[in-house]
């Protein structure tokens, strides 16, 4: 039994690349990072295949080119040249067939590799009906090399592709195949027994024996598929620089490819993700960068120049139209005329955010209070079964509940994500992008970072998972640590338990507005623009980086295909239980620990004395009281603020144990009326408006929250991101509370 | 014979030159050099901005900016700031 294929999937960004992996897999296949860099790989078994094993494909992200300029490209790039893993045996290249003259010039990279290729020529039907008539037939001639015309939405096609890469054979076949030749003609005769051969009949081009001999095709399908040897374009003479850099890279010992490779690296400054040997590296210092500057437009030139030879070849040529909108757009183009129109185009755009906005917000809500019934009846239940106890408590009140806090976060990540994947597939969100960039850059980020911002004021945790189509690690980075300054809906029961105890919230303050709603505007106000203030210091400081480029395409509008979204909802989903669910249910555990031990006995309490506050998080809160009364806090606050670790809400039902009141946090108004009335040992109160606006400032900026603090390790894979939110929001929290609380009593509040 | 048009950075551009900002919606020319160096760079000539190529200036965003371009059969968003590395002419 040989080694199965390794056939890698490439292509530009929105050419149907992913339905028709999904399509070529049955949509079995596993999500892997890219070790080192956050960009997703996915690899599966090609379906229904003859050999065995079956090949494997392995998704790559869409890119335009594979010099690597952001972390997608270079995912890319490495994946294909086989800086981790080894290379891939083959590529499929998807191509789409509406705009060939610029998805060629990623093909000619990619035969710049020198591996076996396959072309699925995809969304051939919107070529037609753009007027652009490509024969695949004689694209596969030009090329040399076999294309599939394909349908992705539709799955037609995809058989045929299937089968093509089926009969590559296993491994030893393509080196067998290599070790022939491929000018022998005929050499690779004993392929054509291979099953392979009748699928090959699929082809236009096997009922078009002259089209065979024209580019002098070779038996079987290997022979066909292979072009072993790198397909290089050779510099013009007049490209002097080209040719002395490139001359300059190979006598340091690198092949003619990778100098390419090299040289456009280093123009665009990332030759690191080249891993250049030594000798290369010195060979690169050495270029002048002058030199590299011109050789890089010629390397540039002299690709784009060999694409338009090809497109005239084809003669495919962009017809010189009046309309100022390209031939594949013209439909989209009306579409835009409202959707980007100067007034009607922001409307749109507001109405898309805020129905993103309304359903993780209201709409996921009954079905989170579905799942916290449940895991509460299930609690009762096992509670029931088990009889009191310590083993009781830990399951029901540590595990149970643990899971309920993982699962609990489901119904708002499904609904954000099958937005951002719907409104992606469908063009829009290029849009939304371009409507938005010139206040994003105004931060130092680009229009991509909009979504994830706003869906902060819902839920950091889907909000976090949802930068991953900002391309810049840096700048994903940047947004992630933006994302949990935004005022998120677990905040609103602790404004309004503050407000409502502390505060004479229907008072009118100015016409219809009321003392409680201006607080609260108050605080979403600050949140807003404490994130945008600071992200704008982290973009300038700490992950400094150049305005992240808005080299970004718009692509012809389509209709999503919905169950590839659906597909995509369900890997975020089930990454988000796996990775950040266990991380959440062991620190529930553990604050449930820490809230709870060691146990007293009822009829040892001091009157007024509640349990927690003998428990560990109670002497903590105890020792934590000299570092919390310059902020006007007290140590039940400090209790409260350990409880609501987990997540901001639970401060109302940690306080309501604080206060031995039952079930606070379904009706907080006996809480309201403990913490109005609260006295200390004086009689003033021991709670004031000042203390409870501190509190409140105080909640604006901590990371009171462990799910994001898990979230963000699993979208940065390390611990170093998490670490350092946690102790610069609790630090900016605590000096803002500071400053509000002793700048209040200075002014005689 | 191809003619040398790339300007570095520091050469000042002809008066007469204009840069794709500048184009009004509508007003199509040609791509003669793209400025600069660096990533952004590489990634307008990959994006397909290499002289000789006919560019159009479809629409500017609703703030102003960005700009949204045709250029090879398909359309691409840019800056001003970087459409300003764009030189081209009419």
């Amino acid at each position: 039994m040989s080694e199965a294929l390794r056939i890698a999937v490439a292509g530009n960004p929105n050419v149907g690349k992913t339905s028709l992996f999904n399509l070529l897999t049955g949509s079995r296949y596993k999500v892997g990072n890219y070790p080192g860099i956050t960009v997703e790989t996915r690899e599966g078994r090609l379906r229904g295949a003859s050999s065995s094993p079956a090949p494997i494909l392995i998704d790559l992200p869409g890119t335009y080119s594979l010099t690597p300029t952001a972390e997608d490209e270079a995912a890319a790039f490495r994946s294909l040249t086989g800086a981790e893993l080894r290379p891939p045996d083959a590529v499929l290249l998807v191509l789409d067939a509406s705009n060939l003259a610029r998805n060629l010039y990623l093909a000619l990279q990619v035969f710049e590799l020198g591996l076996p290729c396959v072309i699925a020529l995809n969304m051939i039907d919107l070529a037609r009906e753009a007027g652009i008539e490509i024969d695949p037939e004689r694209l596969e001639a030009t090329l040399g090399i076999p294309v599939v015309p394909t349908v992705a939405r539709t799955g037609e096609g995809v058989e045929a592709v299937a089968k093509v890469l089926d009969g590559l054979g296993g491994r030893g076949a393509i080196r067998h195949a290599a070790s022939l030749g491929l000018s022998a003609e005929g050499g690779v005769a004993e392929a054509c027994s291979t099953p392979s051969t009748a699928a090959l009949r699929l082809l236009p081009l096997d009922e078009n024996p002259s089209a065979r001999r024209r580019v002098g095709l070779h038996h079987g399908p290997l022979g066909r598929t292979r072009s072993l040897e790198p397909r290089l374009l050779e510099p013009a003479a007049e490209q002097a620089d080209l040719r002395e850099i490139l001359a300059a890279l190979e006598g340091a010992g690198c092949g003619p490819a990778r100098a390419r490779w090299l040289l456009a690296a280093r123009a665009a400054e990332s030759v690191e993700l080249c891993d250049p040997s030594e000798g290369e590296q010195q060979a690169l210092e050495r270029l002048p960068a002058e030199a590299v500057d011109r050789a890089i437009r010629e390397l540039v030139e002299l690709r784009y120049a060999e694409v338009d030879r090809l497109l005239a070849q084809l003669e495919i040529v962009e017809r010189p139209s009046e309309a100022s909108s390209a031939p594949a757009m013209a439909a989209s183009a009306r579409i835009d005329a409202v959707l980007t129109h100067r007034v009607l185009g922001p409307a749109v755009f507001l109405l898309v955010m805020a129905l993103i906005f309304q359903s993780i917000f209201s709409w996921a809500e009954p079905l989170m209070g579905l799942i916290e019934s449940g895991i509460g009846s299930l609690s009762e239940a096992v509670a029931a079964a088990l009889g009191p106890g310590t083993f009781t408590d830990l399951l029901t009140e540590g595990v149970i509940a643990g899971v309920g806090n993982v699962v609990v976060f489901v119904p708002q990540i499904a609904l954000l994500f099958l937005f951002i994947g719907l409104l992606e597939d469908s063009g829009y969100m290029a849009r939304a992008a371009f409507i938005v960039d010139r206040v994003m850059a105004k931060v130092g980020l680009n229009g991509k970072a909009f979504v994830p911002l706003l869906s902060g004021y819902a839920c950091a945790i889907p909000a976090i998972m949802s930068t991953r189509t900002i391309s810049s690690f840096k700048d994903r980075v940047v947004t992630i640590l933006m994302i949990p300054f935004m005022s998120c809906s677990a905040r609103l029961p602790v404004y309004t338990l503050i407000i409502g105890a502390l505060f004479v919230a229907n008072e009118r303050v100015l016409g219809p507005f009321t003392q409680g709603g201006l607080i609260l505007l108050g605080m979403y106000l600050l949140s807003t623009v404490s994130a945008l203030v600071l992200g704008a210091i982290y973009k300038r400081t700490l992950l400094k980086g150049p305005v992240p480029p808005l080299v970004l395409e718009l692509p012809p509008y389509r209709l999503p295909r919905v169950r590839d979204t659906l597909r995509q909802v369900w890997d975020r989903t089930a990454d988000f239980l796996r990775d950040a669910g266990t991380i959440i249910l062991a620190v529930t555990i553990v604050l449930w620990g820490l809230l709870t031990y060691p146990k007293v006995d009822e009829a040892d309490l001091q009157p007024g004395e509640t349990a927690i506050e003998r428990s560990i998080a109670g002497s903590a809160g105890k020792a934590l009281e000299p570092a919390l009364e310059p902020i006007g806090q007290d140590w039940r606050i400090g209790i409260g603020l350990i409880g609501s670790f987990a997540a901001r809400e639970v401060l109302v039902s940690t306080l309501g144990l604080v206060y031995g009141i039952e079930g606070a946090d379904e009706d907080d108004t006996p809480l309201r009326e403990a913490i109005t009335t609260a006295k200390r040992v004086d009689g003033s109160p021991r709670y004031t408006p000042l203390s409870g606006l501190a509190l409140m400032v105080f909640f604006v900026y901590a990371c009171q929250c462990m799910s994001t603090l898990a979230v963000v390790r699993r979208e940065t894979r390390s611990w170093k991101w998490p670490a350092f939110m946690l102790v610069s929001m609790t630090v900016i929290a605590y000096l803002a509370a500071l400053l509000v609380f002793q700048v209040g009593r200075l002014l005689g509040y | 014979m191809v003619s040398r048009t790339i300007e570095m950075p520091f050469q000042k551009s002809e008066p007469a030159e204009r840069t794709l900002d500048q184009l009004e919606v509508g007003a199509r020319a040609t791509v003669r050099a793209v400025k600069g160096r660096g990533r952004t760079t590489v990634r307008l000539l990959e994006m397909g901005f290499v002289p000789g190529v006919e560019v159009a200036l479809v629409k500017r965003a609703p703030l102003g900016d960005p700009l949204e371009l045709r250029l090879r059969g398909f359309h691409v968003s840019l800056r001003r700031a970087e459409a300003r590395a764009v030189e081209v002419v009419q």
